[in-house]
């Protein structure tokens, strides 16, 4: 396993994190609770920004890993 | 013969007359009698029965017996909405037994309890000693109230300073292999919706007993057939572990990158779902 590809995974990972609290936002009926993943979705998705850009410079700096 | 027949009208048309009656006394009759419900529902019972099986006496009298009655607890318990006062003459309040951890032997007395009654009602809310009770209130109905002392109460999530969120009641939303429509739309979902929820965990309709669903989506099922194993909903723990994970990894880049940027990037996008982490345990668990 590379550097890149641990990268990725993770991106992957969190975007299934946020796709999953965004469903739960929609599925919940406590106000609350639908609040508190509506907010939470938010904030992951600001690190997955930063996990994004990071791919791309990884990708940048060692292009042999782009893509895998 | 034609005895047989009388009781057989008598009784059938009683039995429809009580129903009408007790529909107009209300549900009220069964859970908490005052002491007039309770004798007036003896009363009416007991004229009907007369009435059904004494062929020699008249049927229209009885019939008035049992309507006055009905009528009368019927009006009882309007006034009693309407009237403070009226209330407090029909259904006598409660009498306080226990004060401060004491017994008022003077209310005791007035009420007719016996040290016996007290502590045989205390048993049975689980209390054997007087020294744990703080207040306690005979009701009219003759059910014994109990406050315990703080300390002896049970643990709530609130004495550990814990925060739960609060959690809205679930809906039963399939039963018999049917969907009940009404359920479903106050669930605020459709049906599109519980076809795909099905169909995810490989389950027909027809075979579905029982299904409910909780306030944050999730579909619990019961089968007919015991045999096949339904998932349980999973999805809240998984995202946990999954968000648990994810953070774990983003030490680990920050720990083994040397550019100093992304390592404060990774350090800093760690401790944001930390922080999420917190924020969602209570939610996501089980």
């Amino acid at each position: 396993m590379t550097v890149a590809s641990n990268v990725k995974q993770c991106l992957v990972t969190i975007t299934g994190i946020e796709s999953q609290l965004s469903t739960l936002a929609l599925n919940s009926l406590d106000r609350e609770a639908q609040a508190v993943f509506h907010e939470a979705a938010m904030k992951i998705e600001t690190v997955k920004k930063d996990l994004q850009y990071r791919v791309l410079e990884l990708e940048r700096q060692e292009p042999q890993y782009k893509g895998s | 013969m034609n005895g047989y027949i009388e009781i057989l009208l008598r009784s059938v048309s009683f039995i429809l007359f009580l129903f009408l009656i007790t529909k107009l006394v209300g549900k009220k009759q069964i859970s908490q009698l005052t002491f007039f419900e309770y004798v007036s529902g003896i009363t009416i019972g007991s004229i009907a029965g007369e009435v059904v099986t004494g062929l020699e006496k008249n049927y229209l009298q009885g019939t008035l017996a049992v309507l006055i009655f009905g009528l009368v607890t019927f009006l009882s318990d309007y006034f009693s909405l309407k009237s403070k006062k009226f209330r407090d003459i029909m259904e006598d309040s409660g009498t306080v037994i226990i004060k401060d951890g004491k017994l008022l032997e003077e209310n005791l007395k007035k009420e007719k309890y016996t040290i016996d009654n007290v502590l045989s009602l205390l048993r049975e809310k689980n209390v054997f000693k007087l020294a744990d009770v703080e207040f306690a209130v005979l009701e009219p109905q003759g059910k014994l109230s109990v406050l315990l002392k703080k300390e002896n109460r049970p643990l709530t999530p609130k004495d550990l300073q814990m925060k739960m969120p609060s959690e809205k009641e679930p809906y039963t939303i399939i039963m018999d292999g049917k969907i009940l429509d009404d359920a479903l739309r106050w669930s605020g979902k459709s049906r599109g919706w519980l076809y795909t929820e099905l169909e995810k965990m490989n389950a027909t309709l027809d075979n579905v007993f029982l299904g409910q669903v909780d306030s944050y989506g999730e579909l619990t099922l019961d089968l007919y057939d015991d045999k096949i194993q339904v998932p349980q909903p999973q999805q809240r723990p998984l995202l946990l572990a999954s968000l648990k994970k994810t953070q774990a990894d983003l030490e680990i880049f920050s720990l083994s990158t040397e550019c100093e940027k992304t390592k404060a990037m990774y350090k800093k996008n760690a401790e944001v779902l930390q922080e999420q982490i917190d924020k969602l345990t209570p939610y996501l668990n089980g």
